[in-house]
C-alpha cells in the first residue's frame, strides 16, 4: 500500500514534472504525509469508535453535501469543492467513507428480508440520499460508484449473488455491444464464468445466460433502428475515436500514452506523452497513463497487481473479520475501491466511457487520497481488532 | 447450508470478480503495450516529433572566368497561419501587401485544405517598408507572421533571361510526381537552366527534428540534434558563358529584335546568348502576378521568345556554304567549275534575281559576292538528297541539343517533306531554287546557324552546344564534366580551305559583302545573309568566326526586319570580334588576372581590366560565394 503511495507520489511528481505544475507534487507530498498520519491514528483507534461515530459521521457528512451544493466553488462544471485558503476539500469524498459506515452500521443487526420492505427501502435510502446530492453537483463519476459499491455490499449481505448477476449482466452486455464485439465477447464470456462459479440451478442460469445474450443483440438491433445523429452521440459516448478532438482526445492519447510505453517504458521523466502535456492534467484522473507510458507493461502490470493484491486482501479481511459490522465496512471499502480502479483504469484504457474517477493512492487530490488513506487505516484498524464482536 | 458456507462462496465471489477484473485489464495492457506497441509508438512520435524544413540555397551560376552571375540574396515572404488568421483582417491585409485580398484568401484556403497550423507563404519578396509596417501591427494580425528565404539576384549586367530562366511556386501535380523532393510553396525551375538543372540547382533538403508539446510550441531539439538530416546546398554550375561577351552582346542588340549566338569552334561552349527583346528575370521568380503574364505574352514583340533557339527563319546566302561543301565534296562539279553571272536566273518560265550582275563566277567569288545565279545553277545540279544529306550533317532540321530545354528543330525540307505538303509529283525542280539560296521553306535558328559557323571554322567537327561547361556538386565535392559531343562532318581539307577562304574574302578582299565586319588586328571571316519576308522588312544574317587561322569564336547574328542592308548589324558583330577573341599577336592588359589566365580569350571588359558590372542595378562587388572557388 505504502509501495501504491510512493508510485502515486512518482508518477504525480514525472506528470508534473517541467509542466509548470510543480505545486502539484509538492502538496501531493504534504497530502500523502497528513495521509499517512491520518492512517496510524485510525489505525490506533479504539474497536467501537468507528461503529458508534458512524450514524454522526455520515450526519454532518450529509449536511457538507447540502453544503457544498449552496456556498461550494464551481471547477470544471462541478460544484463540488470547498475552497480553505490554497486548499479545496471534496467533500463527496469523504462522505463514500461515512455512507459506508452507516450502511455497515445499519445492516449489522439486520438481516435483509424480503419481508422487510421498510429496512430495504432504509438501505437503499442510506445510499441514495447522498447519491441524489451528488448527482445534482453533478459529479457522475462519484454517483456510479455510490451506486456500484451499493450492489457489491448488498451481496455481501446476504442478496442472492444471482439475482445481482441477472441485473447487471444484461445492462453490461448492452453497453459492450454498442462498444465494440471484442467487448460483448467478454462480458458474454464473463457472464458464463461467474454462473458457472455459482452453480446454481441450471435452468436459471441459461436463462440468465441467454437473456444477457439476447439484450445485447437486440440493443445492437434497437441501435441501428437509430436515427445517424442519436447513433453518433452514443457512439461518441462510447467510443472517443469518433470524435479525436473534442471528447474522444483525452483517451486517444492516453491509449498512445500506455501502447508506446510497450514492455519496459521510455524510463522515468522520458514519457513523451506525460512530459509535453499531451495528456491534459495527466496528474489526476489519467495518472495510470504515467508509469504505464514511462515504465512500460512492467510498470502498468505491478501498479494492478499491487492493487489487485490490496483488494483481495480486504476480501480476505472481511470474510474473517468476527464482528459483521467490521466484515461490511471492510467489503464495502474493498467494493469502492474496487469500481474506482475498475472505471479508472478501464477508462484511460478505452475500455469504459471516460467518468472522472480519480486512481486511488495514485491520482493527484487531497480528498481522494486522503480518503484513501482513511480507508486503508479503517482496513488496518478492522485488522487490529478482527477477533472482536 | 450453513452460515459459515455462504460466507465463503461470497468471498470466494470477490476474489473470482477481483481477479476476473485484472485478468480483463492485463489482457489490454497486453494489447495496447505488446500487440499495438509499435503502432502506438509511432503515433506517439508523430504527437511529439515536428520535422522543421531546412530549405537548400539554389546553386550559384558562374560563367566561365568564374565570375557569379546568378547569385541569392535573402527575401522576406509573408506567411500567414491559418488556424491563427482572423479572417476579417484580410481585407487590411491585403491592402498592406498591396494585392487582391482574392490572392491572399485563395493561399489560405488552399492551407487550410492541408494543414491548418502550417503557414503558408501569401507573399513572397516583400519590401522592408512593407514588413516594418506588419511588425508595427502584428497584434491587429494574428497568424501572420515572416519568413527569411532567398531570391536570386543577377549582380552582371549579362541579364540573359532567356538563358537562365526563371522559377516557380511547384504546382501540386509536380508535388505528387516528386512528394520527397517537393512541398508546397516551394520553388522550382521553370524556364532555361533553372528548369534544365533543377536537379542539380535545388539542393537537398534538410530536416531539423524538434520536440513540441501538445499546444505544438517546440521543446527543444529531438536527440540532441543528432537524427537531424543536414541541408545540402545546390550545385553550382560554371558556364562556358562569358559574361563580359554576353552583356556587350545584349548591350548592342538593346533596342533592337533578334538574336545572337557565340559559340567555342573547338568544344560547342556556347560564348554567348542573347535573345532580343527579353524581359526583367527579378520580376519573376517567384509567384507572377496574373497581370505581368498577360503583359509580357500579350506583348507583339514577345519577349518570353527566345529568338536565339525558337525562331525558324530561312538562313538565307549564309546557307550557301553547306550548298558548296556538298558540290565540292560529292565531286558534283570540279573546285574550277563556274557560272557567267548575268543578274537573272531562268528556270521555267519563272526568272530569278541576282542582286548584282557578277559576270564569271567561281566557288571563292559566288561566296565572297554573295552570287545568287551561281547557287540556282549549282543545286539543279547536286539535287535535293545531297543537299538534304548535307544540311542534316550541319546540324539543320533538328534539335541542336543544347543544354536549355526551348529549342526548334527547324525544318530542313526533303522529298518526302515535299510530296507530303504539295503531294507526290505535284512540286517541280523550281522549289530548289529557292533553298539554293536560303530562302522558302528552310528555316533555321541562330543557334542552328552558329554551330554550323563553329563546324566550317574547325573544318569539319560540329559540337553540340553546350552552356554548362561543369557543376560543382556540393554534396560530394565533386565536379561533374558537361562532356564534348562531337560529330565529324566528312569533307576533304580542299573542300574546307575554299569554303574557308571565300569566307575569308567576304569579309577582308575588295567586292567581299561585308567589309564592315573586318576588325583590326584580328583576322574575321564571315557570310551575309537576308532572310526574305513577306510582312514587312527582310531579316539580316551574319555569321562568321575569327581568327581564321586559329578560330576561337564563332557567332551568328540575326537582326529581325532590318532590311536587306548589313550596314545596321556590323557594328554589333565587329564589337564580339574585337570583345571576345584576343588581338593577335597581342595580349590584353587583363591578361595576367586571376582564373582567366586559363583563358586567352577575354571580353572587351575583362581586358579592359574593369568588372562586368556597370549596370544601375548592381555593385561591382559580387558576393563573397563568388570568389569561394578561387581560395
Amino acid at each position: 500500500m505504502a509501495l501504491l503511495v510512493l508510485i502515486g507520489i512518482a508518477s504525480v511528481y514525472s506528470a508534473t514534472y517541467d509542466a509548470g505544475a510543480s505545486q502539484y507534487f509538492n502538496r501531493q507530498v504534504i497530502w500523502a504525509g497528513a495521509g499517512f498520519l491520518l492512517m496510524i491514528a485510525i489505525w490506533l483507534l479504539p474497536f467501537r469508535t468507528l461503529q458508534m461515530i458512524s450514524y454522526p459521521a455520515y450526519a454532518v457528512s450529509i449536511v457538507m453535501l447540502i453544503a457544498v451544493l449552496v456556498a461550494g466553488k464551481t471547477v470544471a462544471g462541478t460544484k463540488s469543492w470547498f475552497g480553505f485558503g490554497g486548499f479545496g476539500l471534496q467533500p463527496s469524498e469523504f462522505v463514500k467513507i461515512t455512507t459506508l459506515m452507516a450502511l455497515a452500521s445499519y445492516l449489522s443487526y439486520r438481516q435483509l428480508d424480503r419481508d422487510r420492505l421498510g429496512e430495504i427501502a432504509a438501505t437503499f435510502g442510506i445510499v441514495l440520499l447522498p447519491f441524489g446530492l451528488i448527482v445534482l453537483q453533478p459529479d457522475m463519476g462519484t454517483a456510479v460508484i455510490f451506486l456500484g459499491a451499493l450492489f457489491l455490499i448488498l451481496t455481501w449481505a446476504g442478496a442472492p449473488v444471482f439475482l445481482l448477476l441477472a441485473v447487471v449482466a444484461p445492462a453490461a452486455a448492452a453497453v459492450a455491444t454498442l462498444f465494440n464485439t471484442t467487448a460483448f465477447v467478454i462480458v458474454i464470456t464473463a457472464t458464463l464464468a461467474l454462473l458457472f462459479i455459482m452453480r446454481t440451478n441450471r435452468l436459471l442460469s441459461s436463462m440468465v445466460f441467454s437473456l444477457t445474450v439476447l439484450v445485447g443483440v437486440s440493443v445492437q438491433y434497437l441501435f441501428n433502428q437509430l436515427a445517424p445523429y442519436q447513433q453518433k452521440r452514443i457512439l461518441t459516448f462510447l467510443n472517443p475515436d469518433a470524435d479525436p478532438l473534442g471528447a474522444g482526445y483525452n483517451v486517444i492519447q492516453s491509449k498512445i500514452a500506455i501502447g508506446s510505453g510497450g514492455i519496459f517504458g521510455k524510463g522515468f521523466l522520458h514519457g513523451t506523452q506525460t512530459q509535453l502535456n499531451f495528456l491534459p492534467a495527466q496528474w489526476t484522473d489519467f495518472i495510470y497513463c504515467v508509469p504505464s507510458e514511462e515504465f512500460g507493461f512492467a510498470g502498468a502490470l505491478l501498479v494492478l497487481a499491487l492493487l489487485t493484491a490490496l483488494l483481495l486482501r480486504g476480501v480476505q479481511l472481511a470474510s474473517m473479520v468476527k464482528s459483521r459490522f467490521s466484515s461490511l465496512l471492510a467489503i464495502g471499502i474493498v467494493s469502492v475501491l474496487t469500481i474506482h480502479v475498475i472505471i479508472n483504469i478501464g477508462m484511460v484504457m478505452g475500455i469504459m466511457p471516460v467518468i472522472g474517477v480519480p486512481l486511488p493512492f495514485l491520482s493527484y487530490g487531497g480528498s481522494s487520497l486522503l480518503t484513501s488513506m482513511i480507508m486503508a487505516g479503517i482496513l488496518l484498524n478492522l485488522h487490529r481488532n478482527r477477533k472482536e464482536y | 447450508m450453513t452460515d459459515l458456507n455462504l460466507l465463503a462462496r461470497r468471498r470466494n465471489f470477490f476474489y473470482v470478480f477481483v481477479v476476473l477484473v485484472a485478468l480483463v485489464y492485463i489482457f489490454r495492457l497486453i494489447q495496447l503495450q505488446v500487440v499495438y506497441e509499435d503502432d502506438y509508438g509511432k503515433r506517439s512520435d508523430e504527437n511529439s516529433l515536428r520535422a522543421v524544413v531546412r530549405n537548400p540555397l539554389r546553386g550559384y551560376i558562374y560563367d566561365r572566368n568564374r565570375r557569379l552571375i546568378v547569385d541569392n540574396r535573402p527575401s522576406y515572404t509573408v506567411t500567414v497561419t491559418p488556424a491563427e488568421f482572423d479572417p476579417s483582417r484580410l481585407k487590411y491585409l491585403a491592402d498592406i501587401l498591396n494585392v487582391d485580398s482574392a490572392v491572399i484568401a485563395a493561399r489560405i484556403q488552399k492551407g487550410l485544405s492541408s494543414n491548418r497550423f502550417t503557414p503558408v507563404r501569401v507573399m513572397r519578396d516583400v519590401d522592408f517598408p512593407t514588413l516594418a509596417f506588419l511588425e508595427e501591427h502584428r497584434d491587429r494580425l494574428p497568424g501572420v507572421e515572416y519568413l527569411v528565404e532567398s531570391k536570386r539576384f543577377y549582380p552582371t549586367n549579362a541579364h540573359a533571361a532567356h538563358l537562365f530562366g526563371y522559377t516557380t511556386e511547384v504546382s501540386d501535380a509536380q508535388i505528387q510526381a516528386m512528394p520527397d523532393e517537393y512541398k508546397s510553396g516551394d520553388l522550382i525551375g521553370a524556364a532555361g537552366l533553372e528548369s534544365n538543372y533543377e536537379r542539380f540547382l535545388r539542393g537537398k533538403k534538410g530536416y531539423s527534428f524538434i520536440t513540441v508539446n501538445a499546444r505544438g510550441e517546440s521543446q527543444g531539439q529531438y536527440n540532441n540534434g543528432l537524427s537531424d538530416i543536414a541541408v545540402t546546398e545546390g550545385d553550382d554550375l560554371y558556364l562556358n558563358l562569358d559574361a563580359g561577351l554576353q552583356a556587350v552582346a545584349e548591350s548592342l542588340m538593346a533596342d533592337k529584335r533578334g538574336a545572337v549566338v557565340a559559340v567555342d569552334p573547338s568544344t560547342g561552349g556556347v560564348l554567348a546568348i542573347v535573345s532580343k527583346p527579353d524581359y526583367d528575370l527579378t520580376l519573376l521568380g517567384g509567384v507572377t502576378p496574373a497581370d505581368l503574364w498577360a503583359k509580357l505574352n500579350n506583348d507583339p514583340a514577345k519577349p518570353l521568345f527566345n529568338r536565339a533557339t525558337m525562331t525558324r527563319y530561312p538562313p538565307g546566302s549564309t546557307i550557301k556554304m553547306m550548298l558548296a561543301t556538298a558540290a565540292l565534296e560529292d565531286n558534283v562539279v570540279s573546285p574550277s567549275w563556274g557560272v557567267n553571272c548575268t543578274g537573272v536566273f531562268q528556270f521555267g518560265n519563272r526568272l530569278f534575281k541576282d542582286l548584282h550582275v557578277h559576270g564569271p563566277t567561281g566557288f571563292m567569288e559566288s561566296i565572297q559576292r554573295s552570287c545568287n545565279v551561281f547557287y540556282y545553277q549549282l543545286m539543279l545540279k547536286v539535287g535535293l538528297e545531297r543537299w538534304n544529306r548535307y544540311g542534316k550533317e550541319f546540324g539543320f532540321g533538328s534539335p541542336t541539343g543544347i543544354d536549355i530545354l526551348e529549342e526548334n528543330s527547324g525544318l530542313l525540307p526533303s522529298s518526302q517533306y515535299f510530296d507530303r505538303v504539295y503531294g507526290k509529283g505535284r512540286w517541280t525542280q523550281g522549289y530548289l531554287v529557292s533553298l539554293a539560296i536560303g530562302q522558302g521553306e528552310l528555316g533555321v535558328s541562330p543557334l542552328q546557324m552558329a554551330c554550323y559557323a563553329a563546324a566550317i571554322a574547325n573544318r569539319g567537327y560540329w559540337h553540340t552546344p553546350k552552356v554548362v561547361g561543369k557543376i560543382r556538386v556540393k554534396e560530394s565535392g565533386t565536379w561533374i564534366d558537361n562532356q564534348v559531343e562531337t560529330r565529324r562532318i566528312e569533307a576533304g581539307d580542299n573542300v574546307w580551305r575554299i569554303i574557308r577562304e571565300s569566307m575569308d574574302r567576304c569579309v577582308n578582299s575588295p567586292g567581299g559583302t561585308a567589309p564592315q565586319a573586318a576588325v583590326p588586328g584580328i583576322r574575321v571571316a564571315g557570310k551575309t545573309g537576308t532572310a526574305q519576308n513577306s510582312k514587312i522588312k527582310d531579316h539580316a544574317w551574319f555569321i562568321g568566326f575569327a581568327p581564321v587561322d586559329d578560330p576561337q569564336i564563332a557567332i551568328a547574328v540575326l537582326v529581325e526586319n532590318s532590311g536587306v542592308a548589313l550596314y545596321r548589324k556590323v557594328p554589333d558583330r565587329e564589337d564580339h570580334a574585337a570583345g571576345g577573341v584576343r588581338p593577335a599577336g597581342g595580349r590584353g592588359p587583363g591578361h595576367l588576372r586571376g582564373g582567366g589566365l586559363r583563358w586567352n580569350r577575354r571580353s572587351i571588359i575583362s581586358a579592359r581590366g574593369s568588372t562586368v558590372s556597370t549596370g544601375p542595378r548592381g555593385s561591382t562587388r559580387s558576393s563573397p560565394a563568388a570568389w569561394r572557388s578561387w581560395s
